[in-house]
């Protein structure tokens, strides 16, 4: 009885999810660039929520330029972005030499800054916002280098950090630029599924740049290949796998690499 | 010695006040100039600040009112990108520093004092300064003191990731331009009394010695003001009981003070890799 009552709990819950299921991110023709050089030409998209997307492209591409577009960091020459940022703030993972690793902070001090956008106007931290932090480190294995500065960690440890403060935050879009690329096999697995779990079960949206190989692959909802300025997004359907998208879009940019 | 202090305190207690104030402000500012790797900056609007009492005393107005208009066009010339042009921001603070030094000098050569009188004027003396300095300082200063302690974590936010502070809704450009300006008003302000070099080496050498000292960014801040007011008494003792120049004497104390932090750590690390090799020794000892 009860086990019937959790499950249509569920369904009600997915129900609601599946009627949620709202466009959070579109750009409209969007022209971006650096100085007098365009990176993309008129991409169009429209990202729904609770999507799991992997952005995938050769270098210079224009994924990261994308990716600051959506977050307001670029301001399109041409075109429109509507996001929801302006109200709630995103789950940013920078790659990870945003941080200079000469500044005297520990990685406790790094993962409390996604609480900002909560704190309140004489940014007070109060004991929920430290038990928060608390749980971030320990889900990330980070707990007993708590106290480290970001000088004294790994290339894989200061990702993992990234990635936790991202996650404290409870944002509703992530956006993450190659946050796994120096994790070892196990870490990235865990990152990967806990995005999916974030998606699948809380409706989150999910951006992820990445080389289109491994774990991500396997829990991606689809895969926006970003070449020669312009952007795709490439779903999964009845006759093909995620696998096969994310094959096609491999075979897209070293197409576009041999071209 | 402590006759010595004692007397310093009853005839120059406005040098001490102005001297630990100055001490204080600067270094702490001087912890983000370092972290922010734009350490020149210092130099530059320090100059600039020469620059501005010279142009001061040319137009018979007060020396503060003169410093802090120069710096603060100084800082507001150094916002602009200059990223995005080929000429790198190092050679701007480069450009300003000679105009600044050449043209300071220039403007008070035909003012009919003399040499060292031009150099007391545009480089000050901290044992010199008086009721009206000092009122100046703490007026000026205390602010900069109050935004550094009370706004330090959207600061800190600013200078550490400034993309990601962004995105979190931090006012990036709000708190960089609050603090070149604090630091603009905070060097004019300082520059009257203890000179381009003293600021300087409150801003730089009190400032790296503490980045040695710690790992903590509040302790790297505390550390930072005790070695600078530190640096400072032991400088106006020592200038007081030997007659020497009070700004020079301050900031070589405060490099003797940075050498020994140096030594200091680098015999830690020293002791700290040692340690392992000659615990590995015993325990073989032990074993056999």
């Amino acid at each position: 009885m009860k086990t019937h009552a959790i499950q249509s709990e569920e369904s009600e819950v997915m129900a609601e999810i599946a009627t949620e299921r709202k466009s959070v991110i579109t750009c409209e023709d969007i022209f971006v660039g650096y100085g007098s050089e365009l990176v993309l030409k008129g991409v169009s998209l429209q990202i729904m929520a609770g999507s799991f997307v992997l952005l995938m492209g050769p270098n210079g591409a224009g994924k990261t330029t994308l990716l600051k577009a959506l977050l307001g960091l670029l301001q399109p020459r041409r075109g429109q972005i509507t996001t929801p940022f302006h109200r709630t703030a995103p789950g940013y993972v920078p790659q990870q030499k945003s941080i200079d690793p000469l500044y005297p902070v520990t990685v406790r001090q790094i993962v409390g800054m996604g609480l900002y956008p909560e704190l309140g106007p004489w940014r007070r931290v109060t004991g929920d916002f430290r038990r928060r932090v608390d749980a971030t480190l320990e889900q990330f294995d980070l707990l007993a280098h708590d106290r480290k500065t970001f000088s004294e960690l790994s290339g894989g440890m200061r990702q993992k950090t990234l990635i936790a403060r991202a996650f404290v935050s409870g944002a509703e879009i992530f956006i993450l630029d190659e946050p796994t690329s120096e994790l070892d096999e196990r870490s990235e697995r865990e990152v990967v599924q806990h995005l999916h779990r974030l998606a699948r079960q809380q409706n989150k949206t999910v951006l992820l740049v990445h080389h289109g190989l491994g774990h991500a692959v396997d829990h991606g909802d689809m895969v926006c290949l970003v070449n020669h300025g312009k952007a795709v997004l490439l779903e999964p359907d009845e006759n093909h796998s995620m696998e096969h998208v994310a094959d096609a879009a491999r075979r897209g940019i070293a197409k576009g690499k041999a071209s | 010695m402590i006759d010595s202090v004692r007397s310093l305190l009853t005839v120059f207690p406005y040098a001490i006040a102005a001297g630990s104030l100055i001490a204080t402000a600067c270094s702490l500012l001087g912890v983000f100039v370092i972290l922010k790797r734009v350490v020149f900056i210092g130099i530059a609007l320090s100059e600039a600040a020469a620059l501005g009492v010279a142009a001061a005393i040319m137009f018979h107005i007060h020396p503060f009112l003169g410093a802090t208009v120069v710096t603060l066009a100084t800082v507001a010339i150094l916002a602009y990108p200059f990223e995005r042009q080929r000429l790198p921001r190092d050679a701007v603070l480069g450009i300003i520093f000679v105009l600044a030094s050449s043209l300071s000098v220039l403007l008070v050569a035909r003012s009919g004092f003399g040499l060292h009188e031009v150099q007391s004027l545009l480089y000050g003396d901290l044992i010199l300064t008086d009721r009206t300095d000092l009122a100046i300082i703490l007026v000026t200063l205390l602010p900069v003191l109050v935004y550094l302690l009370v706004f330090i974590r959207p600061s800190l936010y600013t200078f550490l990731d400034r993309e990601a502070a962004r995105v979190m809704g931090v006012r990036v450009m709000i708190w960089e331009l609050l603090f070149f300006f604090s630091l603009g008003v905070a060097v004019s302000a300082a520059s009257k009394v203890a000179g381009a070099l003293l600021v300087f080496c409150y801003l730089v050498v009190t400032p790296s010695a503490a980045l040695l000292l710690s790992k903590r960014l509040w302790l790297v801040m505390l550390s930072a003001v005790l070695v600078s007011v530190a640096a400072t008494m032991i400088g106006m003792v020592w200038s007081f009981r030997s007659d020497l120049p009070t700004n020079h004497a301050v900031a070589a104390v405060a490099c003797g003070l940075f050498a020994a932090v140096l030594v200091l750590v680098g015999t830690r690390r020293l002791l700290v890799r040692r340690v392992p090799a000659e615990s590995i020794r015993l325990a073989g000892t032990e074993q056999g």
